[in-house]
Protein backbone atom coordinates (compact mmCIF):
# COMPACT_ATOMS: atom_id res chain seq x y z
CA UNK A 1 0.00 0.00 0.00
CA UNK A 2 1.19 3.69 -0.67
CA UNK A 3 2.60 5.75 2.30
CA UNK A 4 -0.19 8.38 1.10
CA UNK A 5 -3.36 8.36 -0.58
CA UNK A 6 -5.22 11.05 -1.23
CA UNK A 7 -9.01 11.87 -1.85
CA UNK A 8 -10.95 14.58 -3.38
CA UNK A 9 -14.37 15.70 -3.51
CA UNK A 10 -16.14 18.83 -3.92
CA UNK A 11 -18.75 20.62 -1.59
CA UNK A 12 -20.59 24.27 -2.02
CA UNK A 13 -17.94 25.23 -4.61
CA UNK A 14 -14.86 23.96 -1.59
CA UNK A 15 -12.92 21.54 -3.08
CA UNK A 16 -11.86 19.03 -0.33
CA UNK A 17 -8.56 16.61 -0.28
CA UNK A 18 -8.26 13.90 2.18
CA UNK A 19 -4.38 13.38 2.31
CA UNK A 20 -4.27 9.85 4.60
CA UNK A 21 -1.22 8.30 5.71
CA UNK A 22 2.56 9.91 5.42
CA UNK A 23 3.70 13.79 3.43
CA UNK A 24 7.06 13.64 2.83
CA UNK A 25 9.70 13.88 -0.35
CA UNK A 26 8.56 10.38 -1.55
CA UNK A 27 4.80 10.87 -1.75
CA UNK A 28 4.51 14.95 -2.03
CA UNK A 29 4.42 14.37 -5.44
CA UNK A 30 0.22 13.33 -5.17
CA UNK A 31 -0.24 15.80 -2.93
CA UNK A 32 0.82 18.70 -5.09
CA UNK A 33 -0.89 17.01 -8.16
CA UNK A 34 -4.53 16.92 -6.54
CA UNK A 35 -3.74 20.53 -5.91
CA UNK A 36 -3.13 21.13 -9.43
CA UNK A 37 -5.82 19.47 -10.56
CA UNK A 38 -8.18 21.65 -8.68
CA UNK A 39 -6.21 24.89 -9.60
CA UNK A 40 -6.46 23.45 -13.36
CA UNK A 41 -10.58 23.56 -13.17
CA UNK A 42 -10.41 27.27 -11.52
CA UNK A 43 -11.16 25.97 -8.02
CA UNK A 44 -9.43 28.44 -6.08
CA UNK A 45 -10.87 27.11 -2.60
CA UNK A 46 -9.09 24.63 -1.07
CA UNK A 47 -9.86 22.90 2.38
CA UNK A 48 -6.95 20.28 3.20
CA UNK A 49 -8.81 17.96 5.83
CA UNK A 50 -5.63 16.47 7.72
CA UNK A 51 -7.78 13.80 10.09
CA UNK A 52 -5.55 11.12 7.90
CA UNK A 53 -2.35 12.90 7.55
CA UNK A 54 -0.04 10.81 10.14
CA UNK A 55 2.86 12.88 9.09
CA UNK A 56 3.86 15.93 7.13
CA UNK A 57 7.77 17.00 6.35
CA UNK A 58 8.96 20.01 5.00
CA UNK A 59 8.06 18.84 0.76
CA UNK A 60 4.56 18.96 1.66
CA UNK A 61 4.48 22.25 3.69
CA UNK A 62 6.62 23.22 0.48
CA UNK A 63 3.72 22.08 -1.75
CA UNK A 64 1.27 24.27 0.14
CA UNK A 65 3.97 27.24 0.34
CA UNK A 66 4.52 26.86 -3.63
CA UNK A 67 0.92 27.27 -4.87
CA UNK A 68 -0.96 29.79 -2.50
CA UNK A 69 -0.17 33.17 -3.85
CA UNK A 70 -1.55 31.67 -7.05
CA UNK A 71 -4.69 30.66 -5.28
CA UNK A 72 -4.79 33.89 -3.25
CA UNK A 73 -4.41 35.96 -6.29
CA UNK A 74 -7.71 34.64 -7.42
CA UNK A 75 -9.63 35.38 -4.16
CA UNK A 76 -9.42 32.08 -3.10
CA UNK A 77 -7.26 30.20 -0.22
CA UNK A 78 -5.81 27.18 0.93
CA UNK A 79 -7.59 25.92 4.67
CA UNK A 80 -6.74 23.21 6.73
CA UNK A 81 -9.10 21.19 9.50
CA UNK A 82 -8.87 18.84 11.80
CA UNK A 83 -4.93 19.12 12.48
CA UNK A 84 -3.54 16.07 15.00
CA UNK A 85 -1.84 16.92 17.47
CA UNK A 86 1.81 16.20 15.39
CA UNK A 87 1.00 17.89 12.38
CA UNK A 88 -0.12 20.92 14.22
CA UNK A 89 3.20 20.92 16.07
CA UNK A 90 5.20 21.23 12.97
CA UNK A 91 2.93 23.94 11.19
CA UNK A 92 3.35 25.92 14.77
CA UNK A 93 7.14 25.30 14.75
CA UNK A 94 7.53 27.09 11.27
CA UNK A 95 4.80 29.65 11.98
CA UNK A 96 2.41 28.35 9.26
CA UNK A 97 -0.26 28.81 11.41
CA UNK A 98 0.73 32.39 10.83
CA UNK A 99 0.26 32.13 6.81
CA UNK A 100 -3.05 29.47 7.24
CA UNK A 101 -5.79 29.32 8.38
CA UNK A 102 -6.40 26.21 10.60
CA UNK A 103 -9.99 25.17 11.75
CA UNK A 104 -11.00 22.37 13.89
CA UNK A 105 -13.44 20.92 11.78
CA UNK A 106 -13.77 20.47 7.75
CA UNK A 107 -17.19 22.04 8.20
CA UNK A 108 -15.73 25.07 10.11
CA UNK A 109 -13.26 25.45 7.20
CA UNK A 110 -16.12 25.14 4.86
CA UNK A 111 -18.26 27.79 6.29
CA UNK A 112 -15.32 29.68 6.43
CA UNK A 113 -15.58 30.36 2.69
CA UNK A 114 -19.61 30.86 2.31
CA UNK A 115 -19.38 33.54 5.12
CA UNK A 116 -16.68 35.43 2.44
CA UNK A 117 -19.42 35.58 0.11
CA UNK A 118 -18.80 34.31 -3.42
CA UNK A 119 -15.49 34.18 -5.20
CA UNK A 120 -12.54 32.18 -5.74
CA UNK A 121 -13.51 30.82 -9.37
CA UNK A 122 -16.60 29.25 -10.32
CA UNK A 123 -18.83 27.28 -7.85
CA UNK A 124 -20.15 24.17 -8.59
CA UNK B 1 18.69 1.22 37.96
CA UNK B 2 20.80 3.41 35.77
CA UNK B 3 21.34 2.97 31.59
CA UNK B 4 24.97 3.06 30.34
CA UNK B 5 25.92 6.07 29.57
CA UNK B 6 27.83 5.75 25.83
CA UNK B 7 25.98 2.96 24.55
CA UNK B 8 27.45 1.56 21.29
CA UNK B 9 26.61 3.48 18.00
CA UNK B 10 23.19 2.13 15.93
CA UNK B 11 23.98 2.32 11.99
CA UNK B 12 21.86 2.34 9.63
CA UNK B 13 22.54 2.34 5.88
CA UNK B 14 19.79 2.69 3.40
CA UNK B 15 20.06 3.48 -0.44
CA UNK B 16 19.58 6.81 -1.67
CA UNK B 17 16.10 6.43 -2.79
CA UNK B 18 12.91 8.37 -1.10
CA UNK B 19 10.91 5.34 -1.10
CA UNK B 20 13.45 4.04 2.16
CA UNK B 21 12.85 7.32 4.15
CA UNK B 22 10.43 5.41 5.80
CA UNK B 23 12.50 3.17 7.08
CA UNK B 24 14.61 6.16 8.41
CA UNK B 25 11.99 7.93 10.07
CA UNK B 26 10.73 4.70 11.57
CA UNK B 27 14.11 3.47 13.30
CA UNK B 28 14.58 7.15 14.51
CA UNK B 29 11.75 7.42 16.42
CA UNK B 30 12.04 3.94 17.76
CA UNK B 31 15.73 4.74 18.58
CA UNK B 32 14.58 8.24 20.83
CA UNK B 33 11.69 6.76 22.23
CA UNK B 34 14.33 3.79 23.74
CA UNK B 35 16.50 6.39 24.49
CA UNK B 36 13.98 8.40 27.14
CA UNK B 37 12.24 10.75 24.74
CA UNK B 38 8.46 11.11 24.84
CA UNK B 39 6.80 10.16 21.45
CA UNK B 40 6.05 13.49 20.50
CA UNK B 41 9.16 14.59 20.93
CA UNK B 42 10.45 11.13 18.84
CA UNK B 43 8.49 12.10 15.64
CA UNK B 44 9.93 15.92 15.86
CA UNK B 45 13.00 13.89 15.80
CA UNK B 46 12.43 11.80 13.23
CA UNK B 47 11.40 14.52 10.73
CA UNK B 48 14.44 15.78 11.50
CA UNK B 49 16.54 13.31 10.57
CA UNK B 50 14.16 12.62 7.39
CA UNK B 51 14.95 16.01 6.50
CA UNK B 52 18.57 15.58 6.37
CA UNK B 53 18.03 12.41 4.98
CA UNK B 54 15.95 14.05 2.19
CA UNK B 55 18.62 16.52 1.39
CA UNK B 56 21.50 13.79 0.78
CA UNK B 57 18.96 12.47 -1.84
CA UNK B 58 17.90 15.59 -3.17
CA UNK B 59 21.15 17.72 -3.34
CA UNK B 60 24.50 15.80 -2.49
CA UNK B 61 23.31 13.02 -4.58
CA UNK B 62 20.94 15.25 -6.69
CA UNK B 63 18.59 12.48 -7.13
CA UNK B 64 20.76 9.06 -7.90
CA UNK B 65 19.13 6.24 -6.12
CA UNK B 66 22.62 4.03 -6.69
CA UNK B 67 23.96 5.56 -3.60
CA UNK B 68 24.02 4.93 0.14
CA UNK B 69 23.02 6.98 2.98
CA UNK B 70 24.87 6.22 6.00
CA UNK B 71 22.72 7.49 9.46
CA UNK B 72 25.20 6.63 12.63
CA UNK B 73 22.98 7.40 15.72
CA UNK B 74 24.59 7.74 19.39
CA UNK B 75 23.28 8.10 22.69
CA UNK B 76 25.73 10.03 24.13
CA UNK B 77 23.94 10.30 28.16
CA UNK B 78 22.65 13.79 27.98
CA UNK B 79 21.89 14.15 24.34
CA UNK B 80 21.43 12.26 21.08
CA UNK B 81 23.48 12.59 17.63
CA UNK B 82 22.48 11.56 14.44
CA UNK B 83 25.35 11.78 12.34
CA UNK B 84 23.92 11.98 8.76
CA UNK B 85 26.78 11.18 6.31
CA UNK B 86 27.04 11.02 2.14
CA UNK B 87 29.55 10.91 -0.39
CA UNK B 88 27.94 13.04 -2.93
CA UNK B 89 28.89 16.52 -3.74
CA UNK B 90 30.39 19.16 -1.28
CA UNK B 91 27.38 20.66 0.83
CA UNK B 92 28.30 24.62 1.80
CA UNK B 93 26.05 25.56 4.26
CA UNK B 94 26.13 29.11 3.18
CA UNK B 95 24.29 27.96 0.28
CA UNK B 96 21.36 27.33 2.87
CA UNK B 97 18.87 29.81 1.96
CA UNK B 98 17.57 31.67 5.07
CA UNK B 99 13.69 31.07 5.36
CA UNK B 100 11.79 33.58 5.68
CA UNK B 101 7.79 32.98 4.91
CA UNK B 102 7.00 36.31 3.95
CA UNK B 103 9.41 35.82 1.17
CA UNK B 104 8.45 32.14 0.35
CA UNK B 105 4.53 33.10 -0.50
CA UNK B 106 5.62 35.83 -2.56
CA UNK B 107 8.74 34.35 -4.55
CA UNK B 108 6.44 31.01 -4.58
CA UNK B 109 9.62 29.59 -2.88
CA UNK B 110 9.56 25.68 -2.16
CA UNK B 111 13.47 24.98 -0.83
CA UNK B 112 15.14 25.66 2.18
CA UNK B 113 12.16 24.58 4.87
CA UNK B 114 13.51 21.33 5.82
CA UNK B 115 17.35 22.53 6.76
CA UNK B 116 14.90 25.61 8.31
CA UNK B 117 12.63 22.81 10.42
CA UNK B 118 15.81 20.87 11.29
CA UNK B 119 17.30 23.96 13.29
CA UNK B 120 13.81 24.84 14.82
CA UNK B 121 13.60 20.90 16.43
CA UNK B 122 17.03 20.28 17.40
CA UNK B 123 19.54 22.01 19.86
CA UNK B 124 22.31 21.86 17.19
CA UNK B 125 22.76 21.27 13.28
CA UNK B 126 25.90 21.53 11.90
CA UNK B 127 27.39 20.50 8.26
CA UNK B 128 31.19 19.57 7.43
CA UNK B 129 32.97 18.28 5.07
CA UNK B 130 35.52 15.32 6.10
CA UNK B 131 37.35 13.81 3.07
CA UNK B 132 34.91 12.97 0.34
CA UNK B 133 31.80 13.01 2.79
CA UNK B 134 29.41 15.66 3.78
CA UNK B 135 28.38 15.23 7.85
CA UNK B 136 24.97 16.66 8.85
CA UNK B 137 25.23 16.62 12.79
CA UNK B 138 22.27 16.89 14.16
CA UNK B 139 22.02 16.96 18.81
CA UNK B 140 19.12 16.78 20.62
CA UNK B 141 19.72 17.24 24.40
CA UNK B 142 17.45 14.62 26.77
CA UNK B 143 14.56 15.90 28.84
CA UNK B 144 15.54 15.67 32.19
CA UNK B 145 14.95 12.70 34.53
CA UNK B 146 15.35 10.42 30.91
CA UNK B 147 17.43 7.58 31.08
CA UNK B 148 21.38 8.92 31.01
CA UNK B 149 20.23 12.77 31.44
CA UNK B 150 21.90 14.25 33.81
Amino acid sequence: MSELQVESRELEGVVLLYPKGFLNAHTVRLFESEIQRALDDQRYRIVVNCAGLTYIASAGLGALMGVIEEIRHHGGDIRLADLNETVRNIFEILGFNHLYRIFPSEVEAILSFREEGEGGGPVG
Amino acid sequence: MTAPRGRAPLILEVPSRTEFLAVVRDVTRAWAVVAGFARADADQIALAVDEAATNVIEHAYAGAGDKIVELRYEDRGEDLRVDVVDHGRAVDPREMPRVDLDRYVTERRKGGLGVHLMGKIMDSVTFRRSGRRNVCSLVRRKPEGSPGAP
